[in-house]
């Protein structure tokens, strides 16, 4: 059971502050889901210590060119996945380089190509 | 004048490590004050191919190939998360078969852990003795599933090879031996003073910085925190098989060592009430339909919970295959933990963090 929380670049932050609870909730990971060659839906997903599949996830559509707010002062585990995020899609997120499997310098973003 | 710091590499290739990582660590004198690490040098595009490359009856054997370790894990999570999209049942008999073999993944994967840190004590015996007896889960692992590595086990709607009677026998004698061998390393991990003395107070994680940084897995436990998808999931029929959680409190690289040998034992007794208690049955069912929606499954792999999103829309093909790993998503709280060590801990402490450098790139 997946509760779906949709949130905006702009409420995104003190949502998910306002939310976590770092003894209730565990951070999984954050997301990324393609859903045109302009827009990604970006996903923070969280499930709940000691009970079974209870899965919540915050999520936003960003579009070309958007920032993406960092959550890492919320959530210190977080700047690994934003960091894989930032190469795979090839979106930006405040305080993540990229270059964690990609080359700093590489143009492609694996996952934001078209479907072969 | 402020203190001088120098700054030191460790790996991409270095003798305690198993596979390619590198950390540059920020030390004064002997103590690490920074570090920061490069995981990316077995990446291999597989959630883009899951996507582009593979239909999703064939991913199964596609994310089996992402780590040798915990490759039923592996295909297991996606399987379960594409079976929640389907239409049908998967039996009983096919889920006691599932647990069976994560349980002997989980054995022989802990124990490839605790030779790794014998042999980062300087135990060189220790190290060989383990290997050598971690033999014992992979033939039974070959008996069951025909290879020793990369198991094509797990198929969407069951599994695909039933359990013979030999092969239980075969399991019960060997799984017999095993607890045995436990037993004696349970004595040297307490007792030796390479492995135990060395080892108490090293490295420590407290139970606030478990919840800080997400901590998961045997990691986490040995801090005190209460975590195992084995208990906080439904998927698998654990709580029939005598799971118990195993839990410490001084979060140091001792207490991950003993927690991986009692959770050895632990489904060492869960596989022996599989063999006892197989329900009739079949192993494979037929499910109808393609995925349509999306689903995320959690499953406890040796190293702690990994995670799989996908998503579909009725199609073969896949829109999403998200993998989050366990070693991935603990590289905040490894990080944490090698602040303030010395750096000749920094391989001892390594290694009894059990790292999957091929999952995390995956």
């Amino acid at each position: 059971m997946i509760d779906r929380i949709e949130t905006t670049l702009e409420k995104m932050q003190s949502d998910i502050k306002r939310f976590y609870d770092k003894k209730v909730w565990h951070f999984l990971t954050l997301n990324g889901v393609q859903l045109d060659e302009n827009s990604t839906e970006i996903q923070w997903i969280f499930s709940k210590y000691g009970q079974k599949d209870a899965i919540t996830l915050f999520y936003l559509t960003a579009t070309r060119g958007d920032i993406i707010p960092s959550v890492t002062d919320i959530l210190p585990s977080a700047i690994i996945s934003q960091r894989e995020i930032v190469d795979m899609f090839g979106i930006e997120i405040e305080g993540s380089p990229k270059g964690l499997y990609l080359d700093e310098d590489s143009l492609t973003s694996p996952l934001s190509r078209c479907r072969i | 004048m402020g203190k001088k710091t120098i700054n030191i590499p460790l790996g991409s290739q270095h003798i305690s490590l198993l596979e390619p990582v590198k950390f540059r660590f920020e030390c004064e004198n002997e103590k690490i004050i920074g570090v920061d690490s490069d995981v990316g040098f077995v990446h291999r595009g597989i959630e883009l191919a899951c996507t582009s490359k593979f239909k999703y009856d064939a991913i199964p054997y596609v994310v089996a190939r992402i780590c040798g370790l915990c490759a039923i894990t592996h295909s297991l999570t996606y399987t379960t998360a594409v079976e929640s999209l389907l239409e049908g049942e998967v039996t009983l008999r096919a889920k006691y078969l599932r647990v069976l073999l994560v349980e002997l993944d989980r054995i022989h994967s802990h124990m490839l852990c605790l030779s790794h840190t014998a042999e980062n004590a300087g135990f060189e015996a220790m190290f060989m003795q383990i290997m050598g007896d971690r033999e014992y889960v992979m033939d039974i692992q070959q008996a069951l599933t025909g290879n020793r590595v990369q198991f094509d086990y797990i198929h969407i709607g069951g599994v695909n090879r039933d359990l013979t009677t030999d092969i239980s026998k075969q399991i019960k004698t060997n799984l017999q031996i095993i607890r045995a061998k436990v037993g004696e390393y349970i004595e040297e991990f307490s007792n030796n003073w390479s492995l135990s003395l060395k080892y108490k107070n090293i490295g420590q994680i407290t139970l606030d910085q478990a919840y800080e940084y997400n901590a998961i897995g045997p990691l986490a436990r040995a801090a005190g925190l209460k975590t195992d998808v084995r208990s906080e999931s439904d998927y698998l029929p654990y709580e029939q098989l005598g799971y118990e959680m195993q839990l410490a409190s001084d979060g140091d690289i001792h207490n991950r060592n003993m927690i991986r040998l009692k959770e050895i034992l632990n489904s060492i007794e869960m596989c022996e009430n599989i063999v006892d208690g197989l329900p009739e049955g079949d192993i494979l069912t037929k499910l109808k339909g393609k995925p349509n929606g999306e689903s995320i499954v959690r499953l406890e792999a040796p190293r702690g919970e990994l995670m799989y999103y996908i998503k579909g829309d009725g199609k073969a093909m896949l829109n999403r295959v998200r993998i989050k790993t366990p070693t991935f998503s603990s590289i905040p709280a490894f990080m944490e933990i090698f602040k303030g060590s010395n750096y000749a801990d920094a391989p001892a402490l390594l290694a009894s963090f059990d790292p999957c450098l091929s999952c995390t790139a995956k």
